[in-house]
């Protein structure tokens, strides 16, 4: 190139070169201090309700540990497993992150999360034993128990007087009945159960996925399930809409909120939505526990957690098990349930009397919490370990259990089908 | 349907590329003095684009080609597995329907080029508050793809908009379940992106139907071509290489369709409406399954090198 083109175009980029040299230099000099542990933290959906509250704890933390520099970034639930994933591979993880069980599992089975056995060390009794069990993948611990969750059933009280309803169902089948039972005579549906994650169905009934190494979910009684499902599917007792979709949660509540379903299974929170946006139909709701499957396990347990990525390590990561610590003690799990409305993890939390001496005559929210907290010693989080190419096995069985609920498929050929393929995946 | 790949495109030249020496077969000897400081002054300034390009598209494109042959976890260093991945996919039924809905989009691409051949005839009127109409039209492409998926998505609702029309109309009793029907979810789908795309190819072929000449029009009038002929005979043939342009980029754009299905259904109900890239996606980022992913999406490229080609093929223009 001669000398006069180059100089042109010297002369042109020479503002825009500088600007970048600058924001270069500006974003080289962080704003933390070179003495200080950055410790970069993520939680799950947690702004702007909780804005308030972590804010605080952050004030706090960081009045007493002049040597840590926090830093909170809330990411939304549905694109926290696109980010995280990213972050891992580009090295640029934070050193905390919320998950729940099933994806910290995930995360654990290829490497990308660090046990945290070493940094937990005594403290792990201070937490109840059903978390830690519920975090503990292949004997080792991958996170510091925050909270949980478990379901209730609230009913539309009115709905099940117009249908001639006296007795809430206590069982999945009951409940099923009672579902074509309000369709034929008040022509709403009944309720919606999670068939999006038709795996945790099974689970909560006490029907297994594998045996042995071979699957068995083609038995007589996983037929017989499906059968009755689909029975009521066809009868118009479940809701249509995001029937089979992973998270049904949000047209859920959507139609109990309106009128249009009798029966709600959602944590106890989910009342204080339906209180605030259809006061009439919070005026005839009643609570009752869950429907509770052969294992006798609760439904909805969802343990959140803070987790650790891989590269967390050295002082950073003695830090962030410090912040974790202080998160989810006792103190903080307390006000932090109260405030979510969910159930804390750490022992003494869990034994305040707000939690066990709940009064029963408090409306529907507080009946629910009542009921959520005698259900606290029976909640697990149901999910399928140790099965390699899980994804592609359950979406197989999704897939076949779908097709026989809405008849498209004859319900022993299609659960044959599927568990032929997992058979043929499984390792002999 | 995305339609953000149609923004980058570029409307086929007419003539010449500037700077093009009229014999090519001198070029060699011509490449000196300033033609020679010109053609580095083009390559200094198209670097930077090429530079992003390359980090940015080449790069990630030779690396996920290569990666979908080995057997890759998120912190294991890849090992060579051959065609592995692509024997899992053919081993695969969602993948055989992803592929199959991914055809069955195609049939958006004639509807979508009559539409928008309509709308911009349409509103090439000089009529009072035209200006109006073609915002309006143009509207669903500004929109951002999760509002028009939150939207249709109460529309089709049981409860929703449409039901509730249809019901009043009395043309159905029971509401239809138009994304929780397998035999209707992708038909719904489509219709989305239908409705997204009308006003894209409504302003390229707005603009292509203003670059005709007055004059051509007006000697076929002077001839006696009624209007009907001077449409087919004058307006269509002058606007062939934006219809060849429009109809590539539709049809890929519906070989590629993502965000529909990512936002309002997530490929059910049982599996109806995954297509090509939902799949890879899924296999990618739901299933950390990459090198499936990796393979699916080679498959989805092939079926779009071959589509694009067939419109090459069809639809160039013979005769200028």
């Amino acid at each position: 190139m001669r000398l006069p083109a180059l100089r042109s175009l010297v002369r042109v980029a020479r503002w825009p070169g500088l600007l970048l040299l600058s924001c270069a230099l500006l974003a080289c000099d962080s704003t933390t201090a070179p003495d200080k542990v950055h410790v970069e933290f993520w939680t799950m959906s947690l702004k702007p309700k909780f804005t308030a509250y972590f804010n605080t704890l952050l004030s706090s933390y960081q009045a007493s540990h002049p040597g840590v520099a926090l830093e909170w970034v809330d990411v939304p639930w549905d694109v926290m497993q696109t980010k995280l994933t990213a972050a891992i591979v580009a090295r640029s993880a934070p050193a905390l992150v919320q998950l729940n069980v099933p994806w910290a599992y995930d995360y654990s089975l290829v490497g990308a999360l660090r046990p945290i056995d070493d940094l937990m060390g005594e403290d792990r009794a201070l937490y109840t034993d059903g978390a830690i069990a519920d975090l503990t993948f292949n004997g080792k611990l991958y996170g510091f128990p925050h909270y949980n969750s478990v379901n209730v059933m609230a009913y539309n009280t009115a709905l099940f007087r117009q249908a001639g309803i006296t007795k809430v169902p206590t069982t999945r089948e009951e409940q099923l009945a009672v579902a074509k039972q309000i369709r034929a005579r008040t022509g709403q549906y009944g309720f919606s159960p999670a068939l999006g994650k038709i795996a945790g169905v099974f689970l909560e009934e006490g029907l297994p996925l594998i045996e042995h190494n071979r699957a068995v979910f083609n038995s007589p009684a996983h037929v017989a399930l499906v059968a009755k499902l689909a029975d009521a599917y066809k009868a118009g007792g479940l809701l249509k809409d995001k029937l089979f979709s992973e998270d049904n949660y949000p047209a859920s509540i959507d139609a109990y909120k309106s009128g249009r379903m009798a029966m709600l299974e959602a944590p106890p929170s989910a009342l204080t939505r339906v209180r605030d946006d259809a006061p009439d139909v919070y005026a005839v709701t009643d609570v009752a526990p869950v429907p509770i499957g052969g294992p006798g396990i609760a439904a909805g347990g969802w343990l959140f957690h803070f987790a650790m990525p891989r590269d967390t390590t050295g002082r950073v990561a003695l830090e962030a098990a410090e912040f974790a610590k202080f998160l989810t003690n006792d103190e903080n799990q307390l006000a932090f349930a109260k405030l979510a409305g969910a159930f804390p993890t750490s022992k003494k939390a869990a034994a305040d009397p707000h939690f066990q001496n709940m009064p029963m005559d408090t409306g529907a929210y507080g009946k629910a919490m009542a009921i959520g907290a005698k259900s606290m010693n029976i909640v697990r989080t149901l999910y399928v370990a140790g099965v390699p190419g899980f994804e592609r096995l359950n979406k197989r069985l999704q897939d076949a259990v779908e097709s026989a609920i809405i008849g498209r498929r004859d319900i022993q050929a299609a659960l044959d089908d599927a568990v032929a393929f997992w058979n043929s995946k499984l390792s002999p | 349907m995305s339609v953000d790949s149609a923004r980058i495109a570029v409307p086929e030249p007419r003539g010449a590329p500037a700077g093009r020496a009229p014999d090519e077969r001198a070029r060699p000897e011509a490449m000196s003095g300033p033609r020679a400081r010109q053609a580095r002054q083009a390559w200094l300034f198209l670097a930077p684009a090429l530079v992003l390009l390359a980090v940015f598209t080449f790069w990630p494109v030779l690396w996920g080609s290569i990666l979908a042959f080995t057997e890759y976890k998120i912190i294991t260093p890849p090992t060579w597995v051959g065609l592995q991945n692509f024997e899992d996919l053919l081993d695969d039924p969602v993948f055989y329907i992803s592929i199959r809905n991914s055809l069955l989009y195609l049939l958006i691409v004639p509807a979508i080029q009559l539409g928008a051949i309509a709308l911009a005839v349409l509103v090439n009127n000089n009529l009072p508050g035209i200006k109006l109409f073609r915002a309006a039209f143009y509207m669903p492409v500004v929109t951002s793809v999760s509002v028009v998926g939150i939207m249709w998505g109460w529309m089709y609702n049981e409860q929703g908009l449409i039901n509730a029309v249809l019901q009043w109309l009395h043309l159905i009793n029971d509401p239809i379940g138009w994304l929780s029907d397998d035999r209707l979810a992708l038909f719904s789908l489509m219709l989305v992106t239908l409705w997204r795309g009308l006003g894209w190819y409504m302003v390229l072929y707005l603009a292509a139907l203003q670059s005709i000449p007055k004059d051509v029009e007006e000697a076929a009038v002077l001839d006696g071509a009624n209007r009907w002929q001077r449409f087919w005979r004058v307006t269509i043939p002058m606007i062939m290489p934006t219809i060849l342009l429009c109809t590539v980029l539709s049809t890929l754009s519906a070989m590629k369709v993502l965000e529909e299905v990512l936002i309002m259904t997530k490929g059910g109900p049982v599996s109806s409406t995954y297509t090509g890239l939902y799949y890879a996606y899924d296999q990618g980022i739901r299933a950390f399954n990459f090198p499936r992913a990796l393979a699916a999406s080679m498959v989805v490229s092939v079926f779009c090198i071959a589509i694009a080609w067939l419109n090459f093929r069809f639809l160039r223009p013979r005769h200028r």
